[in-house]
């Protein structure tokens, strides 16, 4: 038999990411929870792949988690992940740098208006998303990295 | 080759590097940050935390609307 605890201590459940109000929730509570939100963002991921680009809905299906995760991180913001007091700069310049040739190379495929000679990353990426299942993952991909944003 | 292998080589190459930096930053080696590190260095005060959320959703936007 499982037997549901809450956490004990406020602050382990804050470390581990949840909302100090999430902390008094049962551990089987949370994990329905869980499967809920999960299948939730799996659902929403798959009807938001299947609309026609350029549409209201499609349009809308990003603007609401948008919304949703704009009033999250800045009205009722997780406890976060401590970020450091300073990084590198030697090694944050390496991350620049790479973000920057990145950027480089795609502004110049887009500057030529990506002809398939020289096409950008965009072009590149939409036939690969293209099939509903894929897209729906990549979907749910960038739901779980705004998901992350709002903790950092 | 032609350019638009040379292309897509690019992409490759610099994407790789990208992985290569994260790579580097969870073992610790040359004191590169990961990208969690330095993202929520970023993000520390409120306009970087806006900023970066907005990159997100024009990520998004970019991809799953248009």
């Amino acid at each position: 038999m499982i037997t549901a605890k809450a956490d004990p201590d406020p602050a382990v459940a804050a470390k581990a990411g949840r909302h100090p109000a999430d902390a008094q929730l049962p551990a089987g509570a949370r994990s329905a929870q869980s499967a809920v939100v999960g299948a939730a963002v799996v659902g929403y991921a798959w009807l938001l792949g299947g609309t026609a680009p350029f549409s209201t809905k499609a349009l809308l299906g990003v603007l609401l988690p948008g919304a949703l995760l704009g009033v999250i991180a800045f009205a009722r913001p997780p406890e976060r992940i401590a970020p450091p007091e300073a990084v590198d700069v030697a090694g944050l310049s390496y991350w620049v740098i790479c973000i920057a040739l990145l950027f480089e190379w795609e502004a110049s495929a887009v500057r030529g208006s990506s002809p398939p000679s020289h096409p950008s990353l965009t072009d590149l990426i939409n036939p690969l998303i293209a099939p509903h299942p894929v897209k729906t993952a990549a979907i749910v991909v960038w739901l779980l990295a705004g998901r992350a944003l709002v903790k950092r | 080759m032609n350019t638009r292998t040379v292309t897509i080589v690019g992409f490759v190459v610099v994407i790789a590097a990208l992985a290569a930096l994260e790579v580097l930053g969870r073992r610790k080696i040359g004191r590169i940050p990961t990208l969690g590190e330095w993202l929520g260095y970023v993000m520390r005060p409120r306009t970087g935390r806006a900023l970066i959320m907005a990159g997100w959703l024009w990520l998004g936007w970019h991809y799953f609307a248009r």
